[in-house]
Parts: structure tokens; C-alpha cells; sequence
């Protein structure tokens, strides 16, 4: 009799939800303050790289826009929250509105965009991290300029206030949940195997009947809405918004962090964004040496491990698994010869 | 007045173009080779002005043996680049690796100038020096000021650039390049050895990325920030078009006049003049000013 036992939930899965679960109790008990902000920011910049991982993992198409929205984001929040235009917006509902204004202003820049191909769409949206940049660096309308917007009103949900950093990474947490989620629901929908049928052969993918433009500027708007979710966090935690944030290389740090942890894996990113977020903190013994090896590291992990942390993971899971199955084999096979 | 200004902010513009060209032209030649986009081209350049800033002050060679020793070592950091960063990815399953090991590369070769040579800005002498001031000489014309080193620069670059275009163009060893860069497979099949195609072009390219080093440091200070001029460069090899040569020079000496003359009216909106052109370029003729159809090959 053949053993057709089939799992519901696969060991991997089980083992990833306690380390999240472990991750979700310990932080919090174990840090606080400044280094309890760093992991907070670090799932701020998760929200980011999913966007990005959407376009680059799911649709093949490499972006470096998410941080440009990301600006936009945390300067349109902090222009409502903090009175400088000389009236306030409720702090939840300048949030909540920040990914569907940003979500828009997507859709029209995408829309532009993206009548372009392959590599002169990466150009074009190196491009707009640099005009974006340099918008938020001198105009004082928009960004306060060289000073920055300070002043921002602290976030409060129906009367409760995110007044310290414990409360925000609880937060976050349900935040990058939901997006975790939400992220793993369009990987399974229509429009998630057109992304990936876009990715693995856009002329294919034309002619099976796919709107390639159409799904591409979709695709980039949820980039950019979740790139002004992040923002608008990013705003209301730090309570102040600067432009050094928004520099062309901290966006190939975005890539970098969804490509280390595994660009098309929802748990790679969040990993990934942790790893490259915290990995000054951990290592400040080794500052001066530390941007050298985690250079030399992200040339080694695309030379052995192009699919990132993550593919290691189920790369090792899969070993695993074939050990296993094989010792059943072979006990099997000797009972068989009995 | 007017005048003079005009003058010398074309100097400027013209001088930067030809750094920005030298940049795309290295680009151009890696993307047409083996279709990889550089990310780390501007950290040579910045790589390239620090090594020339070692032999000309710390090891005080004289500019004839300084120069052969200089291409050299560009030469030596291109092999070590390519043998590093591009040849076991070559074969990667993710188009997407080898672009983002070439980011990886540049954030250590940051680092590793920063560990060298610290983070300070050091000043280069330029290269031909005034004997009463101890700068850079300048020639004036009227009441017009001209600097040499930006002069020469413009010099210089055009003529590396033109020594390229003999090398494709004319030789033989060129167009087993050419030959390699359009179709890897039949190449091999008529046995030029792709390897050392693609070595060579990598060493072209890597040491025009540093000549401009070199003509650019005395310009500015010698800073890791050298390296964000790559954009520009970028900039300018969309504008030409991807993937000619010619155009991209002529993009990236269009990029360079326009952010000298931006200054006049947007001083600190420079680069958002610069990109605005460059979306506005995507957006109207994508196949850049030169390019005859839309291919993607990168």
C-alpha cells in the first residue's frame, strides 16, 4: 500500500512560525529603546522590500522607485501631521490615506514609465530616485529642505497613543503580517501567475492574452503604495522627516536586502530587511570593516545563493527531506530482500 | 561678462562630458559584451582617481613612468573585477545577480578605499601646475578664465575615446571583440577565445572609468563620492541610446553641458534637471538619440 499521507502544513512552515513567534515575544522583552527603534525601522523597510520584491521576484522587473515613494510617503504624512501648513489632519487618517495617494501618484508615474522595457525602466526609475532626491533635499514647501520637518504629532488609533517604540513594533508587526499576507494572496491570484508569467517570458506571456503593460503598472502602483505606507511609519515614528533618508544608495540597499534574504520569498524579505537593517548593530566591534565584508558577502551569497538566504533555507529543507525519504528507502529495500 | 561665464561653463560642461562620456563608454562596451549592467563603474572611476593620487603624491613618480604604471594597475583591478564579479556569475539563473554583485562590489570597494585611505577629501595636484601660485595653471584669454586641467581633460578623454574606436573599428583584435560581443556561440564556434575577448573588453572599459578618475580628481577633492557621477553617465547612455556607442558619448557630453549651464538658473535643482531631461528623453524617444530600433539585451 502506497503511503499517500499528505501534510497540511509542511515542517518548514511550522519552524519559520515559531521563530516569528519567538521573534514577535523576545525583541521587545530583550531591547528597548534605540535598539528596539532599529528593529522597528527594519520592519519599516520590510514593508519596502516587499513592494519590491513584487516587481523584481514576482515580475522580473528591477526597480529602484520604492524609495522615491517611500519619500513621498513620509513627506506628505509629515506635511499633514505636523501643522506647518497651518492646519492639522487626523494623524490615523493622514496614515491611512498615504498609500492611496502615493498608490496614485504611482499609477501615473508607472503609467509613464513603463511604456518602457527591461533595463530602460531600471534607468528611468534610477531617474526618478535622483529628481525625487533632489526635490526632497532643496524644496522647503514640500520637505523643510536641509531642515527637515519636525514637530510630527504622534500616531493615536481610536484615542490610543503609539507614544514609545514597544507599542510600534507590536504594531509593525501586525503590519508586515498583513502585508506578508496580503503579498502571499496575490502570488496565488490571476494576476500574481501573469507577473510571473511576465517574468519568465514577456512575449509568452503577450501572447497567452495578458496585458503586460496593464499588469506592470498595477504592479508598480503596489509598489508605491506600499512604499508610502512605509513612509508615512517611518514619519510618525521617528516624529521627523530629513532627506538623507532618500539617497539613490540607500534604494540599492532596498534591493539588496530583498536579494540577501530571497527576492521572491515573503519570509527571505522580512529576514533579509532584518539582516541588512541590524547588521551595523551586531557587528560594531567590526565597524570599520563592516561595509567591506557585507560588500564581499552579497557578492559571494548572488555567486552561491542567487535566490538569497531563503534559498538556502528550502535548499537545505529539500536535503533534508531527500535524506529522510532515502533512509525509509533503504530500510525498505532491506526488509524487502528479507 | 556674460560672455566669459558662457565660456567658462561650457569648459566646465564640456570637461565634465568628456568624464561622464569616458564612463559611458565603459558601460556601453560591458553591456553590448556580456549584458551586464555596471553598478560599480563610478566606484572605478573613484578607484582609479585614488590609485593616481598614490603614485603621483605618496610615491612622487614622475608623470612618464607614472602613467604606464597607472594603466597597469586599472588594468590589474579590471581582471581582478571581472574574475570576482562577473565570471562565476556568468552562468547565474537570476539575470537579476551579477547586476546586484556589481552593487555589492561597489559598496566594497567604497569601504575598502575608506580603510586605505580614510574618508577624508584629499586634495590632487593638477597636471600641469602654476610655479607662482601652486595650483592649477590657468589660461586667460581677455578677461576670460580657463583652467588647464579641464582643457586637458577634454584632451585626454577624446583621445582615449578615439584610441577605442581605432581599436574596433580598424584592428583586427577589435573586431573579434565586436564578434564576440554579438554572438558568443557562432564566435567561439570560429575559435576566438570569448575569455580573452571579454577580459579585454572589461579592461577597456574598467581603465577608461579610471582615466577618468585621474583627469577628474584635481578638479574636485579625491572623496569616495566620485562614485555618484555614475549616474550621469548612466544618463547619458540612455540618452545616446543603449547600446551605441557614439550616442552615449554624445548623451553623456550632452549631460555634462547641461548640468554646467543649469547652474546659472538651478543651482540646486542641478540633478533634477539633468534626470527630468533624461525621463523626458525615455519618455519621447526611447530609443535615445541615436538608436535605430528598441532592444533589450542587459
Amino acid at each position: 500500500m502506497k503511503n499517500t499521507k499528505k501534510v497540511l502544513i509542511k515542517p518548514s512552515t511550522i519552524i519559520l512560525l515559531v521563530a516569528c513567534a519567538l521573534f514577535i515575544v523576545f525583541i521587545p522583552l530583550r531591547y528597548s529603546g534605540y535598539n528596539l527603534m532599529l528593529y522597528n525601522t527594519a520592519l519599516i523597510y520590510a514593508i519596502v522590500v516587499f513592494g519590491l520584491s513584487l516587481m523584481l521576484g514576482m515580475g522580473g522587473q528591477l526597480t529602484f522607485a520604492g524609495l522615491a515613494f517611500m519619500g513621498a510617503g513620509t513627506f506628505y504624512v509629515a506635511n499633514l501631521c505636523s501643522g506647518r501648513w497651518g492646519f492639522w489632519v487626523n494623524n490615523s487618517l493622514a496614515l491611512i490615506t498615504t498609500p492611496i495617494v502615493t498608490g496614485l501618484l504611482g499609477f501615473l508615474i508607472g503609467s509613464v514609465l513603463l511604456k518602457l522595457k527591461g533595463t530602460y525602466f531600471t534607468f528611468s526609475t534610477i531617474a526618478l530616485v535622483q529628481v525625487a532626491y533632489s526635490f526632497y533635499q532643496n524644496s522647503r514647501p514640500i520637505s523643510g529642505g536641509p531642515d527637515g520637518i519636525s514637530n510630527i504629532a504622534p500616531l493615536r488609533i481610536l484615542g490610543f497613543e503609539f507614544n514609545n517604540y514597544k507599542r510600534w513594533f507590536y504594531l509593525l508587526v501586525v503590519l508586515v503580517i498583513i502585508v506578508a499576507l496580503i503579498i502571499e494572496r496575490i502570488r496565488r491570484t490571476r494576476f500574481g501567475r501573469s507577473l510571473a508569467a511576465i517574468r519568465d517570458n514577456e512575449t509568452a506571456a503577450l501572447t497567452l492574452g495578458i496585458n503586460v503593460y496593464r499588469t506592470k503598472v498595477i504592479a508598480f502602483a503596489i509598489t508605491a503604495m506600499l512604499g508610502g505606507l512605509a513612509g508615512g511609519l517611518y514619519a510618525m515614528q521617528g516624529r521627523f522627516a530629513g532627506s538623507d533618508m532618500f539617497t539613490f544608495e540607500r534604494s540599492t540597499l532596498f534591493i539588496i536586502m530583498g536579494m540577501i534574504g530571497g527576492i521572491n520569498n515573503t519570509f527571505g524579505v522580512v529576514i533579509g530587511s532584518i539582516l541588512v537593517a541590524m547588521l551595523p548593530e551586531w557587528l560594531r566591534s567590526l565597524q570599520r570593516y563592516l561595509q567591506l565584508i557585507y560588500g564581499l558577502s552579497v557578492i559571494v551569497l548572488m555567486i552561491f545563493m542567487p535566490m538569497g538566504l531563503a534559498g538556502i533555507g528550502s535548499e537545505m529543507c529539500k536535503r533534508i527531506k531527500r535524506k529522510i525519504t532515502g533512509i525509509h528507502a533503504k530500510k525498505a529495500l532491506e526488509e524487502a530482500k528479507k | 561678462m556674460i560672455f566669459n561665464v558662457l565660456t567658462a561653463l561650457a569648459l566646465n560642461g564640456f570637461a565634465m562630458g568628456m568624464i561622464y562620456a569616458l564612463m559611458a563608454m565603459g558601460i556601453i562596451l560591458l553591456i553590448r559584451a556580456i549584458g551586464v549592467l555596471n553598478f560599480a563603474q563610478g566606484d572605478m572611476l573613484m578607484l582609479g582617481a585614488y590609485i593616481s593620487l598614490a603614485l603621483i603624491v605618496d610615491l612622487k613618480l614622475p608623470l612618464l613612468i607614472m602613467i604606464p604604471v597607472a594603466l597597469l594597475s586599472f588594468a590589474a583591478v579590471a581582471l581582478i573585477f571581472m574574475f570576482g564579479v562577473y565570471w562565476p556569475l556568468r552562468n547565474a539563473s537570476y539575470p537579476a545577480a551579477i547586476v546586484i554583485a556589481t552593487m555589492g562590489a561597489g559598496i566594497a570597494i567604497k569601504e575598502f578605499v575608506t580603510l586605505v585611505w580614510g574618508s577624508l577629501p584629499m586634495p590632487m595636484p593638477a597636471l600641469i601646475l602654476d610655479k607662482e601660485t601652486g595650483g592649477g595653471k590657468i589660461l586667460r584669454i581677455g578677461s576670460t578664465y580657463l583652467p588647464w586641467q579641464m582643457i586637458l581633460t577634454i584632451c585626454v578623454g577624446a583621445g582615449a575615446i578615439w584610441l577605442v574606436f581605432i581599436l574596433f573599428e580598424k584592428m583586427y583584435a577589435g573586431r573579434m571583440m565586436q564578434a564576440a560581443a554579438q554572438d558568443k556561440f557562432a564566435a567561439e564556434m570560429l575559435g576566438i577565445p570569448t575569455i580573452v575577448t571579454t577580459a579585454a573588453t572589461y579592461i577597456i572599459s574598467i581603465i577608461l572609468a579610471c582615466i577618468g578618475g585621474f583627469m577628474v580628481g584635481p578638479m574636485f577633492t579625491v572623496n569616495v563620492t566620485l562614485g555618484t557621477l555614475q549616474l550621469r553617465a548612466f544618463a547619458g547612455v540612455i540618452i545616446g541610446g543603449l547600446g551605441n556607442i557614439k550616442g552615449a558619448i554624445i548623451g553623456a557630453l550632452l549631460v555634462g553641458m547641461v548640468e554646467s549651464f543649469a547652474t546659472i538658473r538651478f543651482l540646486a535643482y542641478k540633478d533634477a534637471v539633468v534626470f527630468l531631461m533624461l525621463i523626458v528623453f525615455l519618455i519621447f524617444r526611447p530609443q535615445g538619440l541615436f538608436g535605430e530600433k528598441i532592444s533589450d539585451k542587459a
